[in-house]
């Protein structure tokens, strides 16, 4: 019996080695593979990394990531990085796979502050093909609201999942690129929230005025006006003050039954920090859009401040209702602008 | 005064950018071109195989073509040494990154270069800091042609950014500035040439590559006037948006930078009607309107 303990205490010490190897490894590869798990000495579920399997196909990545902070990524992507600073960034990890004889597949893993900038980043361009086997299971969003949530086309596959926006490019197409793009993809989402869009999403009306519908891959989630000016261009100025407090959506509409040039509508719905935001950004919008109309407020029976004008390209509209902006441009007439205006809000 | 949706649709884009670039009643003189510009298009269906690979045999056959037809000279070496002397330190500004140029149009280039007899040594990279265009007494522009989602076109007048030392301060609205790098003491009148590299464009998205927004154009676009080879390129990446939606996709922003090249820093000619284009070899998909 006593000459057998030594071989238990061994077994046990073993066993209690391996148990803590594999916690710290753990740890370890978490650190390695996001960076920032522990953030204010706590762990930040929210900011956790996806755990990317370290071979697909013939493709294997390097143990750690580059990572890219608001500090270096005019280094990383040059102009480009004023896109992800348009929105609420708080880093970026890339790895890239590489093989023999093959090229490239570059992974890019963006870590924004909350779910609505990284849905806003894949609203930026609804194009390409859903995938359907990396949307989760576990899809919070009622099924005829879903946006799509992850995009593929041409070798790049482009997703949202909770705060993380990701790019998933091969560098060149093949099947089997493909095939390693998309597992890559679903090591991204795996075990991951799906939370709604932006609750500001949910404000635009599918159809209006019964003959006008939403053009879903023309609507986007932004709050820069760089990233308006992307999507819409009004000014190179930031004429309606807007900044990372603000949100806002841009959306098209278009006219089933009419045709000819005034065929679509463009909306606009912008929500400020405050009322007081709100009307500031308004009388500098109209000062610098509309200098050759007068500012008349209008105040309407729910309290909104709102403007009618005729402008080069049809009629636009405005309407200010406590933190809430909405325009609308390019209306065949008045009576169209009115209407739409009052139907949004 | 602040650019405005508006403006552009008036018309009235480049009295407001004159304005406000250089403040009122300060608007220089434009382009005064002493006949109209020549940009020269080359195309070769085979330039790019299937992958996309550069076949490198037609990229020389479409450099020399492009040097000759540019220039009026019967070989390429009369044409190089009527845009350069032997004296010159040359340097080649490719896009860097981001949709880049070729490495086999830089080569091409170099190789055109020397067998022109102009030393090896005499022939630099000249991309990066202000050090590298001060350096050189030549320089030959190899931009990659591609929208660019803060400036509209991220090509020709973007290409010398980094020799300002401030590349952000030509971001956004202040892109309209871009021409000034043009005319920095160390910059002025050493673009001898510029040599777009079409093969493999990008319009839109840019510089971030999406695939989806790159075609086999298979072009080399050239010219000595910087303003009407972006004026051209800008033409090809805007007929091609209008094919690939099926109805007019403007640059969103619009790209302010060519047309204040042209009414504000004198750079060269932004009016279509001022450029001859001369397009040579594979015609279709050509989208020169």
């Amino acid at each position: 019996m006593l000459g057998k303990l030594p071989d238990k205490f061994c077994v046990y010490t073993i066993f209690l080695f391996i148990a803590v190897l594999v916690i710290l490894d753990g740890r370890v590869f978490s650190l390695k593979n996001g960076g920032s798990d522990l953030k204010n000495g706590r762990i930040d579920m929210n900011q956790s990394a996806p755990l990317l399997p370290k071979s697909v196909g013939m493709w294997t990545r390097p143990d750690s990531p580059q990572v890219v902070t608001d500090k270096n990524i005019f280094d990383y992507m040059d102009g480009a990085g004023e896109l992800y600073l348009g929105y609420r960034f708080d880093r970026l990890d890339v790895y890239e796979y590489s093989a023999q004889a093959q090229k490239e597949i570059l992974v890019e893993l963006y870590f924004m502050k909350t779910s609505d900038d990284a849905f806003g980043l894949l609203s930026l361009d609804w194009g390409g093909d859903p995938v359907e086997s990396i949307s989760s299971s576990q899809d919070e969003e009622a099924a005829d609201f879903a946006w799509p949530r992850a995009l593929y086309g041409e070798g790049l596959l482009r997703l949202w999942t909770d705060n993380v926006y990701a790019r998933v490019m091969a560098m060149q197409e093949t099947p089997e690129s493909k095939q390693a793009v998309l597992s890559i993809g679903r090591a991204i989402v795996k075990d991951r929230k799906s939370p709604p869009g932006p609750e500001l999403m949910g404000r635009i009306k599918h159809s209006l005025l019964a003959d006008w519908s939403l053009r879903r891959d023309r609507s986007h989630f932004f709050r820069t006006h760089h990233v308006l000016n992307s999507l819409y261009y009004l000014s190179h100025q930031n004429i309606l003050d807007l900044d990372l407090k603000c949100e806002a959506v841009a959306a098209q509409y278009e006219n089933r039954v009419s045709e000819g040039d005034k065929t679509r509508i463009q909306f606009l719905l912008v929500h400020y920090p405050d009322s007081n935001r709100a009307k500031q950004a308004l009388g500098h919008f109209h000062e610098v859009y509309l200098p050759d109309h007068p500012f008349v407020t209008k105040t309407g029976p729910s309290g909104e401040i709102a403007g009618l004008f005729s402008v080069e390209e049809g009629w636009m509209a405005y309407s200010n209702r406590t933190e809430y902006i909405a325009f609308v441009f390019e209306c065949p007439d008045e009576k169209t602008a009115r209407l739409v205006l009052d139907q949004m809000f | 005064m602040t650019l405005t949706r508006r403006d552009f649709l008036r018309g009235t884009l480049g009295t407001t950018i004159g304005a406000s670039v250089l403040g009122p009643g300060v608007l220089k003189a434009g382009w005064k071109a002493s006949g109209s510009s020549l940009v020269t298009v080359v195309r070769e269906k085979n330039a790019m195989d299937a992958d996309n690979n550069v076949n490198t045999a037609a990229l020389k056959t479409m450099l020399d073509q492009t040097l000759i037809k540019l220039t009026g000279k019967t070989t390429p070496k009369d044409a190089w040494l009527s845009l350069i002397t032997p004296d010159d330190i040359i340097g080649l500004v490719p896009t860097p990154h981001l949709n880049p140029t070729h490495p086999e149009v830089v080569d091409a280039v170099k190789s055109s270069l020397v067998d022109a007899g102009i030393s090896a040594e005499k022939i630099v990279d000249a991309q990066g800091g202000p050090d590298k265009p001060e350096a050189c007494t030549a320089l030959i522009g190899l931009p990659g042609l591609k929208a660019h989602w803060l400036t509209g076109i991220g090509t020709v007048m973007k290409l010398y950014i980094m020799y300002s030392g401030n590349p952000q301060k030509y971001h956004n609205e202040n892109s309209a500035n871009l021409g000034e790098i043009w005319n920095l003491p160390f910059v002025k009148g050493k673009t001898k040439l510029v040599l777009v590299d079409a093969l493999h464009p990008l319009c839109d998205k840019g510089p971030q590559v999406d695939p989806r927004y790159k075609w086999a154009y298979n072009g080399l676009i050239a010219g000595t006037d910087p303003v009407a080879v972006e004026t051209v390129c800008l033409r090809i990446i805007q007929e091609k948006r209008k094919k690939m939606r099926g109805e007019s996709w403007p640059l969103s922003p619009p790209p302010i930078c060519v047309e204040a090249a042209d009414k504000t820093y004198g750079l060269g000619t932004s009016n279509w009607d001022n450029i001859k284009v001369q397009h040579y070899g594979w015609d279709e998909g050509s989208l020169l309107g």
